[in-house]
């Protein structure tokens, strides 16, 4: 007579390279939304990014909405 | 657990409820910033910085046409911003949360989050509409409102480690700490310097509009990752069979 033991082992982790991707997702859109004053546009823009304030326009009503200090 | 399928969900839940967000906003906060606005304009005209002429109402119908546009993009973005913080907590705490359906997990962690990383914070710096605040405070008051979400999120990490380190009748405990720590950060942080001059009515209107839109983000959040995760499982078991 032969027995045959059995042992099942699952493993459940988070992947690193996603939580590093979410995090950064995170971080960007946070910026975008409640604290960029030009500073993305100034890259490409210059010192006039910062008198246009174009996303700070464009998301100005979230802001507001969303309890970030505006102006 | 699958990397993409979990980047996928996670992105698509904060996305879709950040649209929410922004459409709820439209509905219920944008009348209260539009008679803000209107406020605004009308200080312009006493001063003299702008004449109240048709082609300044043609410019500004347009203008705030466009911002409205930008309420909806707004949401998303923020939608999938923190909809990413969510899902990196929701991956790290699942196991932790109430055993049962998926959507029970999330509205679990998000009634959390909603309460230590909105509400808190909230109540000590509540949102407030255009005329209210000085342009020359704003890095300040960008600066308490980031950090009193820091304490009180990070608090709340801290203490939910000690939660899981107490024995079941001490857990409460942890709850005891984390109460008493946010009281003295709320004692200790400075409040908002700005003197409000506007309407109390109007303003004390948006901000339940803002809580209540910001409310119905958490809740579309929770519900529909908790949805997808439960009917696509990204959860992957490796099994290995030892013989």
């Amino acid at each position: 007579m032969s027995y045959s033991n059995q042992i099942s082992i699952s493993k459940s982790g988070v992947p690193i390279l996603a939580v590093a991707i979410l995090a950064v997702i995170f971080a960007f859109g946070l910026f975008v939304v409640g604290y960029d004053q030009g500073h993305i546009f100034s890259v490409i823009m210059g010192e006039k990014a910062f008198d246009e304030m174009l996303i700070h326009e464009l998301t100005h009503d979230m802001r507001h909405a969303a309890g970030f200090p505006c102006h | 657990m699958k990397t993409l399928l979990f980047l996928a969900l996670v992105l698509f839940s904060g996305f879709s409820a950040g649209i929410v967000h922004g459409l709820t906003n439209l509905a219920i906060v944008e009348p209260f910033l539009d008679n803000a606005i209107a406020i605004e304009n009308q200080n312009l005209f006493a001063s003299g910085e702008a004449e109240d002429t048709p082609s300044f109402w043609i410019e500004y119908d347009s203008y705030r046409t466009w911002q409205k546009g930008g309420q909806v993009l707004a949401g998303a973005i923020l939608g999938t911003s923190v909809g990413a913080l969510f899902g990196i907590v929701y991956a790290y705490s699942r196991n932790s949360l109430p055993d049962g359906h998926s959507v029970k997990k999330t509205l679990t962690l998000a009634s959390i989050m909603w309460a230590t990383l909105f509400l808190i914070p909230f109540i000590k710096y509540p949102a407030n509409p255009p005329t209210v605040g000085d342009p020359e405070t704003v890095v300040l008051r960008s600066i308490m409102y980031l950090g009193f979400i820091a304490l009180s999120g990070f608090g709340a990490l801290g203490f939910y480690k000690v939660y899981k380190k107490l024995l079941h009748q001490k857990k409460i405990l942890a709850f005891v700490g984390y109460a008493a720590y946010i009281t003295i950060i709320f004692v200790l942080m400075p409040p908002n310097p700005d003197e409000i001059s506007a309407s109390m009515e109007m303003v004390n209107g948006f901000r339940t509009m803002s809580l209540v839109a910001v409310t119905v983000f958490w809740v579309a959040n929770a519900i529909i990752l908790g949805l997808l995760w439960q009917k696509y499982n990204p959860d992957k078991k490796l099994e290995t069979k030892v013989s």
